[in-house]
């Protein structure tokens, strides 16, 4: 909506600005048009020439042949008034009857404002009288009164500036009245929009001029609706299905793992058969972890594990999470150092305790996972930069460029399946568990030799 | 694992399969309990409790004909035993459901016989406190019930908190207690800033049990995360 808005204001002061670029090209054309207009000062030139050009002598007035002819061919008729008789002293032959031979001063005067019976009249002073030319009728239109206020004209650069300003006004409400319908018609379709791209559904009711649009976006946002509902059904059935299948064999691997874990500790048995046992053991405990891996990783990447976010002390999470991973160990072949003298006491996330203690499990199990012989696990809590960091790493194997590299790549890159299929889902949860809390896993080597994780959490603020 | 006094009390033990319930009572039986019953669906496993009450009960919670909520909630109306379940639910919904019951502990199938076998322990010990023994240490015996410390033949009385702190250091079995939790025993559930204090206390223990305070035996530090206490078998 807010580009609505500057769309509108811009087209506003385009219209501003394009309004005084409109007056002055009207006044552009009225200049022109006037100046070719020009001719209409013609009358009172040419009554003045024929004044000027009027021959007296004692025979009588005349006027030059040519300008008599052109006065002629125009049907133009004259008549030079003497200034002592006030009588016709010269005339054309073509004046009309009605025309009278003596004027009065006030003939004088209306002739010279006005008309003459009808006929347009214009005078030209000459040397002993006044030179009036009568033109046509309805050829010329005369103002009769061309007299202004004084104040009136005295204001009118003001007055003009105010004419442009009420013409600007005048515009923009005349735009403002136009696009109102249209700007309300407008606004539940941009509405749509906005929450068709946030997946939310929309009815627009199809009425006013964009009512065909509001139809697309109710099609759109109903096929939308129904493709999420449809993609929504298929990530609920796959979750289940990965949920139903771990669920299945969950039990029969408790037999696996525990006649198999009877066997190992067997004396009866010979070491060879007790050692069988435990590879069978150990491989049914990489089943397990994989199990619950698989079914977390599938809930958070659709989506449907709750994430239950509260004000969570991280030292708390982060111990528990390591004494409990001590706790299980069968052999102390993963000794956990703690790498801090005084860890952050008071380092509080807004998390779901249960997922942050997992991926750090998870972090931790990782060292096992890829260290069958056995390695060091160096454990800390850090508070930095308004993050809480949880590092993880060990003296072990370590990982090499290339996989390093592939490790901090997409999840899904074209051959990361097989990858994360190799190296476990647990780093994965790990990351997606991070995501989840706004936080980030950095993987990199170890100062120690081996290979490194730290998963990054933002520290609660106090408004969380 | 699970102290001899508590090896004769009578487990029950749950589940629709056959064979895993044979293995459950491998597993108890091999560990030295000798009292247990099993049943395969709800019905048995009511008859069962009617005819002698268990004194612990693991719990399926898929049941041929109930789920193992509806049979806690029937076995609670008989006696007031500790019930644990047992379950290849492992969903977070199914945990706290088990937990909003009053379930004592809910594992997850698979289980490492031994996990089990800790559960089933530290649930019975934590339910049949009266009968606690003294507990032998490196230099040192524990008398929980006089709440006392004997050692070379002197009697040393141990104050509320320190008796706390060995309960819940004797009820991990040996396992790491997170400094969290064992301020926890001692001071409630808000635990925070005791650190100190738990420090001073178990520096206090150790001079009553421990025969070297500076080089301890019994009371072992996993430095930065918690205590363990190593007890000797009688």
């Amino acid at each position: 909506m807010k580009n609505l808005f500057k769309l509108i204001r811009r087209f506003v002061g385009m219209l501003l600005l394009s309004s005084p670029l409109i007056l002055l090209l009207n006044l552009l054309l009225l200049g022109l048009l006037t100046s070719r207009q020009a001719p209409n000062a013609d009358p009172w030139t040419m009554a003045q020439q024929a004044a000027e050009a009027l021959q007296l002598s004692p025979e009588g007035c005349s006027l030059p042949e040519p300008l008599e002819q052109s006065l002629e061919n125009e049907g133009i008729w004259a008549v030079y008034i003497d200034n002592h008789t006030l009588r016709a002293a010269w005339q054309t032959k073509n004046l009309p009857d009605c025309i009278p031979a003596s004027y009065t001063a006030a003939d004088i005067a209306r002739l010279t404002r006005g008309y003459m019976e009808d006929y347009p009249t214009f005078t030209g002073v000459g040397q002993s009288g006044l030179m009036v030319l009568g033109y046509p009728k309805q050829s010329y239109w005369k103002n009769l009164w061309p007299s202004w206020d004084y104040q009136l004209i005295a204001g009118l650069p003001a007055l003009l500036l105010l004419f442009v300003l009420m013409n600007l006004l005048m515009l923009v409400l005349i735009y403002l009245m136009a696009i109102s319908k249209l700007l309300k018609s407008i606004q539940p379709i941009t509405d749509g929009i906005q929450d068709l791209g946030a997946c939310r559904p929309v009815y627009i009711r199809q009425e006013g001029p964009l009512s065909e649009i509001a139809l697309h976006i109710n099609r759109a946002s109903e096929r939308l609706q129904f493709q999420n509902f449809q993609l929504r059904r298929r990530e609920t059935a796959r979750v289940n299905w990965i949920a139903g299948v771990s669920h299945d064999i969950r039990t029969p691997l408790s037999m696996v793992m525990g006649y198999a874990a009877q066997l190992q500790k067997d004396v009866r048995l010979p070491q060879e058969a007790r050692g069988r046992a435990e590879v069978i053991l150990k491989q049914s405990e990489r089943m397990k972890n994989l199990i619950g891996d698989l079914n977390l990783a599938s809930r958070l990447e659709y989506n449907m594990q709750p994430i239950e976010k509260r004000p969570e002390n991280m030292l708390m999470l982060v111990r528990q999470a390591a004494v409990d991973f001590i706790n299980l160990q069968q052999e102390e072949r993963y000794p956990v150092q703690w790498e801090e003298e005084r860890p952050p006491a008071g380092c509080t996330v807004c998390a779901d305790g249960r997922l942050i203690q997992r991926a750090v499990t998870n972090l931790l199990q990782n060292c096992v996972n890829h260290n069958e012989q056995g390695c060091t696990i160096y454990l800390s809590l850090l508070e930095e930069g308004g993050n809480c960091i949880v590092s993880v790493e060990d003296d072990g194997a370590g990982v090499s460029d290339s996989q390093l590299k592939r490790l901090k790549g997409p999840l899904q890159d074209g051959s990361g399946g097989a990858f994360w299929q190799q190296h476990g889902l647990g780093l994965s949860i790990v990351r997606q568990i991070a995501a989840s809390h706004g936080g980030r896993l950095e993987l990199f080597r170890s100062a120690h030799g081996g290979f490194a994780a730290r998963l990054i959490l933002p520290v609660k603020k106090g408004s969380e | 694992m699970a102290e001899d006094y508590l090896k004769t009390k009578r487990i029950l033990l749950v589940d629709d399969e056959r064979e895993l319930l044979q293995l459950l009572e491998t597993i108890l039986r091999e560990d030295g309990f000798t009292s247990i019953c099993t049943a395969q669906s709800a019905a048995e496993a009511l008859r069962a409790a009617e005819d002698r009450p268990p004194a612990l009960a693991v719990l399926d919670v898929m049941l041929p004909d109930g789920d193992g909520f509806s049979l806690l909630r029937r076995l609670r109306e008989e006696g007031d035993y500790p019930v644990l379940f047992l379950s290849a639910r492992g969903e977070e919904e199914d945990r706290l459901q088990g937990f909003g019951l009053g379930a004592d502990d809910y594992i997850v199938k698979p289980f490492l016989p031994r996990e089990l076998l800790f559960r089933i322990a530290a649930v019975l010990r934590r339910s049949y406190r009266e009968e606690n023994p003294c507990i032998c240490l490196q230099g040192s015996e524990i008398d929980f019930s006089r709440a006392e410390v004997i050692k070379n033949g002197e009697t040393l009385p141990l104050t509320a908190k320190e008796h706390a702190l060995l309960s819940a250091l004797y009820q991990a079995d040996g396992r790491i207690v997170t400094i969290d939790a064992l301020c926890a025993a001692a001071w409630g559930d808000n635990p925070f800033g005791y650190e100190n204090s738990l420090m001073a206390h178990i520096r206090r223990i150790r001079e009553k049990i421990e025969e070297n305070p500076s080089q301890p035996l019994s009371l072992i530090t996993v430095k930065g995360l918690g205590y363990r206490l190593l007890v000797k078998r009688k």
